[in-house]
């Protein structure tokens, strides 16, 4: 039992991907997405609550999971806006603005405890990229923008073999 | 170019109407442990610029981008009982060299005063950040 160290810089890394395969943390054909300031996975049951005239509180169930990323980063120039047109990973031809706006589905993975080690935990998933809102500021320097990858379907945990 | 040789070539232009006021480009300026702009009075002397680069942004990933601030001092005595009656306007276009230096993020000038003796010591400190 330990907290996840995360100041190494292999931890809590976002990779994108065309499909599962390159989205796998350490695929050479992933879309890593440097400097990301903070990422966030939400993962939440959503909940309905009833009452009953037998109880004084209230009881739930649940329904469906409704799972996002969300993230902050500088902008990298060829992340945001595409490299060129001769990858597998189509992701990393048009960037995350043009795939956002063309509602594209992708994969990604976010590795929790690094990479390339038997036993490295990272949860992955497929969706659409939203909520990118470049900022740039004389203040800021640099073009920041938040991020967030609004999941289709569920949320995986997966051991590196 | 560094930026001490673009200020030097600034202030130049700056006090070319002041007769009064020069600028020396010698580094270093001391003498036995005299500075020269209290021998040399009305001389202008620059110094050799520092630079501090710190992290502007922390990335997971520990990406960098680094923010480096640039300080130039340059320093400059008069005559306390004869002091120049252009001083203010001296002063003023000592400040403004400044603007010389471009793409930097921030730019700032301002200078403070010293008297020994007879001596009025101006020092002047300019920061020039970039990312």
């Amino acid at each position: 039992m330990a907290v996840i160290n995360v100041t190494n810089g292999t931890q809590a890394i976002l990779t994108v991907g065309s499909n599962a395969t390159l989205a796998v943390p350490g695929n050479a054909g992933g879309m890593v997405v440097p400097f990301v300031q903070d990422i966030t996975v939400n993962a939440s049951p959503g909940t309905v609550r009833y009452s009953t005239l037998d109880s004084t509180s209230s009881s739930a169930f649940t329904t469906v999971n409704e799972n996002s990323i969300s993230l902050n980063l500088l902008v990298d120039e060829d992340i945001m806006f595409g490299a060129d047109d001769s990858n597998v990973n189509t992701v990393i031809d048009k960037g995350l603005f043009v795939t956002s706006t063309e509602k594209t589905e992708v994969h990604f993975s976010v590795s929790v405890t690094g990479t390339g080690t038997t036993g490295d935990i990272f949860i992955a998933g497929k969706g659409f990229i939203g909520g990118l809102a470049p900022t740039a500021s004389v203040d800021g320097a640099v073009w920041l923008s938040p991020c967030e990858l609004i999941v289709n379907g569920e949320l995986t945990r997966t051991f590196e073999a | 170019m560094a930026i001490r040789d673009d200020l030097i070539t600034q202030i130049t232009t700056n006090i070319a109407a002041h007769s009064n006021v020069s600028i020396s480009q010698e580094l270093p300026f001391d003498q036995s442990g005299v500075p020269l702009y209290n021998k040399n009075m009305g001389t202008i002397y620059v110094d050799e610029q520092d630079i501090v680069v710190e992290q502007l942004y922390r990335t997971l990933d520990q990406g960098e981008v680094n923010q480096s601030t640039t300080t130039v001092n340059a320093y400059l005595s008069v005559d306390a009982k004869n002091e120049y009656s252009d001083i203010n306007t001296v002063v003023a276009n000592l400040l403004i060299a400044r603007n010389v230096v471009t793409n930097v993020l921030d730019k700032n000038s301002d200078y403070e005063t010293d008297m020994v003796d007879d001596v009025i010591t101006y020092t002047f400190e300019y920061n020039f950040i970039t990312v």
